[in-house]
């Protein structure tokens, strides 16, 4: 009776180990799973968003489930890596087509052409770059463009000080004093990320000091030195930024949020960000009172270059190769349009985390917030400029942010920082 | 061997077995594979394909100045371990063993509470301390006077591992003490007591009789700690911003990470990567030795 018993209880344990993972992708004619790699967390709106798209997805759709993973910022970035590592590619995920977002699905030959997936009744294709040699498109973006060298503004609190919008970084200089004695900050930074100082501010100053908006693409290429004297200019442009006090040399320890929370409470004139930050400003008489804009003319820089800033392609889903059987890959098809229909891209833009949707025929609502207008406005009258980290990555990458965070603090100088960036990228 | 012990051999084996099988396939295997990997370019996103490339991931691994920066900050962080929590720990355990403090409940629960915490809830509440403007800033701004005084050890290389220090101290010291009163109460009360008939001070009986007694838990702590110091990754990571910060602070297993899983430059960065964690299991081998080495030259062995 006992070695029945256990006999029974193996059979009970193997059968509920052989079927503890479910179902397979497709394991009857109707049911299909989708694995899916979302992006955000569930303290912000992309995150929040997310979560409700997937249920009413699955509840439109009662034949496809969705096991699904939401990662945000570094998160993201190491799951990506890890899983593609292990060969644990998702269907479909967020990804990019860049050094940044896109490098792991590339080496991992996980990108394919998405435009058999992409609807182009809803989809405008001429809003979407060519991300390929054979314009492929590796995803659909949540939006055009991304801004990343913003200067949000604080107009009220400019003129408080009798000032107006700064036309030149001499206007900014001037701002110092009254601001210092004020107590508040010129401009503000989250300098403890290093990624910031090239994201969101060396990409603007190195397009102004070589007059070139591929300057760093043709560096990385190595029609370029980064020792040359454009760069160094342009990282010198920071020592000169911190001496003169438009940059507070503490923002080397200011973080994201702080940076977001410092403007938001009225501690800082201008803070440096990318367009996605504007939805991060809590306090809404800021946040509706605020100018977006370009930096000012700079010293030293190039004539054509006036109101230029860095952009980069917006990231968004994309279907991975692992979605190669038909019924997934129709799916997964069917739940990227849905995570990019219209009402989503409104909902992302009222967000401000996009400057403006691929949505074909969109029409702009009536009553977006100010913030957004202007970002579409800022985003149709600046001329565009690359974003370092989209195509230097790696060691380089990590000492120029790591050298700018120097010299903020007073540890290194232009110079040296460019040489050592220089000898990385030609290792 | 006659059947009665061939029987017996075959119930020690059966007990060791599941045992070892564990620890071959968890421990061994992964140690196994990762130094075979090393000599290789492999690559898992390229398919699986690999070639021999001797001792190249060594070379280039010694060649890097951040290897030995990592190695100099994990050193420290080693020292801070052996040198700073077990002695801690131990005269803490020792002052609640003696009650030569009041609230001995309070003051254990006091010191052992961020075990119960994460490191990275640790790392970001200790980030916050030092960042720009916060509690550590205020603090000097208030002495100073100048309200624009700001801690920037973070931010030099040689000054940045002050603060992870405190922070290791803080989070571990509890761990340690625990483990030393726990021993501290199997003593015999009565061996203290014969100590303090004969004349024995509180620093003599510290001194000559409870450290020799604990010299066994000494050397164990000591293992642990050399152990968890190298392969400590979280709370570093998590004190420090990307960028400078976590350049200073660089440790092995956070420099091996990077190589590993953020360094798309570098094709071969999974091999690259094992060379390193490799590095870090032979210096863990060959600390612990030391460690036995100075033991057994002090006749390390818990008395009674």
């Amino acid at each position: 009776m006992k070695k029945a018993l256990a006999f029974l209880f193996v059979c009970l344990a193997l059968t509920g180990m052989a079927f503890a993972n479910g179902a397979d992708e497709k394991g009857d004619s109707e049911r299909i799973t989708l694995n899916v790699m979302g992006y955000g967390d569930n303290s912000n709106q992309e995150g929040i968003s997310w979560r409700r798209m997937v249920t009413t997805f699955q509840e439109e759709n009662p034949n496809i489930t969705i096991v699904d993973e939401l990662l945000y910022d570094q998160a993201y970035h190491q799951k990506v890596t890890a899983r593609l590592a292990a060969g644990d590619a998702p269907h479909l995920a967020y990804m990019g087509a860049d050094a940044r977002w896109g490098a792991p699905w590339k080496e991992a030959g996980m990108q394919i052409d998405n435009r058999p997936y992409i609807d182009t009744n809803l989809f405008d294709m001429n809003l979407i770059p060519e991300m390929g040699p054979n314009g492929e498109r590796y995803y659909l973006p949540i939006g055009t463009s991304n801004i990343t060298t913003v200067l949000f503004m604080n107009e009220p609190l400019v003129q408080s000080l009798g000032f107006a919008a700064p036309e030149t970084y001499a206007d900014l200089v001037a701002m110092v004093p009254a601001a210092k004695a004020a107590g508040l900050q010129v401009v503000s930074i989250d300098g403890a990320d290093g990624w910031a100082w090239g994201s969101c501010l060396l990409s603007a100053l190195i397009a102004r000091t070589s007059g070139d908006t591929q300057w760093v693409s043709k560096a990385v290429a190595g029609e370029n030195a980064f020792d040359d004297e454009a760069m160094v200019k342009a990282l010198g442009l920071i020592e000169t930024m911190v001496a003169d006090g438009v940059i507070d040399s503490k923002n080397v320890l200011v973080d994201y949020g702080s940076n977001i929370s410092a403007f938001s409470n009225e501690q800082a004139l201008f803070f440096v960000q990318g367009q996605w930050a504007a939805g991060g400003v809590e306090n809404t008489d800021v946040r509706n009172s605020m100018k977006l804009m370009a930096w000012p003319t700079l010293p030293g820089q190039k004539s054509g270059m006036e109101g230029s800033v860095a952009a980069a392609w917006s990231v968004g889903y994309g279907l991975t190769k692992r979605a190669e059987d038909d019924g997934v890959q129709e799916a997964a098809a069917k739940f990227l349009a849905y995570v990019n229909r219209v009402e989503e891209s409104t909902q992302r833009l009222r967000d401000g985390a996009i400057v403006a949707p691929v949505n074909k025929g969109y029409v702009v609502p009536d009553d977006l917030p100010v913030e957004v207008a202007q970002k579409v406005a800022l985003a149709q009258s600046s001329l565009n400029t690359e974003v370092i980290d989209a195509f230097l990555t790696g060691p380089p990458n990590d000492a120029l942010n790591a050298g700018m965070q120097k010299i903020a603090a007073g540890e290194a100088t232009a110079a040296e920082v460019a040489a050592e960036v220089e000898a990385l990228a030609r290792q | 061997m006659n059947p009665r012990d061939k029987r017996k051999l075959l119930g020690y084996a059966g007990f060791i077995a599941p045992g070892l099988a564990i620890y071959l396939f968890i421990v061994a295997y992964p140690v196994i594979y990762s130094i075979g990997l090393s000599f290789t370019d492999y690559n898992p996103n390229r398919g699986g394909e690999w070639s021999f490339v001797g001792l190249l991931q060594y070379k280039t691994m010694f060649s890097n100045p951040m290897f030995w920066h990592s190695l100099k900050n994990n050193m420290i962080v080693v020292a801070v371990s052996a040198f700073g929590q077990i002695p801690i720990g131990f005269a803490l355990a020792y002052i609640l063993y003696r009650g030569l403090v009041k609230g001995r409940d309070f003051f254990q629960s006091m010191v052992f509470l961020p075990q119960f915490l994460s490191p990275i809830v640790i790392g970001i509440l200790f980030r916050k301390l030092v960042g720009a403007d916060g509690p550590v800033s205020r603090l000097l701004q208030l002495m100073s006077g100048d309200p624009g005084k700001q801690f920037t050890l973070m931010l030099k290389s040689g000054t940045v591992m002050l603060p992870i220090a405190f922070a290791l101290l803080w989070m571990y010291t509890g761990f340690y003490m625990v483990i030393f009163l726990a021993n501290l109460q199997k003593i015999d009360s009565h061996v203290i007591e014969a100590a303090k008939i004969d004349g024995a001070s509180e620093t003599q009986i510290f001194g000559r009789v409870i450290v020799p007694m604990l010299s066994g838990t000494i050397l164990v702590t000591t293992i642990l700690a050399i152990a968890g110091s190298l392969k400590g990754f979280d709370l570093i990571f998590a004190i420090t911003t990307e960028g400078l910060q976590r350049n200073n602070a660089m440790v092995l297993p956070i420099f091996m990470y990077q190589t590993a899983f953020q360094d798309y430059t570098n094709t071969m960065r999974f091999a690259f990567g094992s060379a390193i964690s490799n590095a870090i299991v032979v210096i863990s081998v060959a600390l612990i030795g030391v460690a036995n080495a100075v033991a057994k030259r002090f006749n390390a062995g818990e008395i009674g």
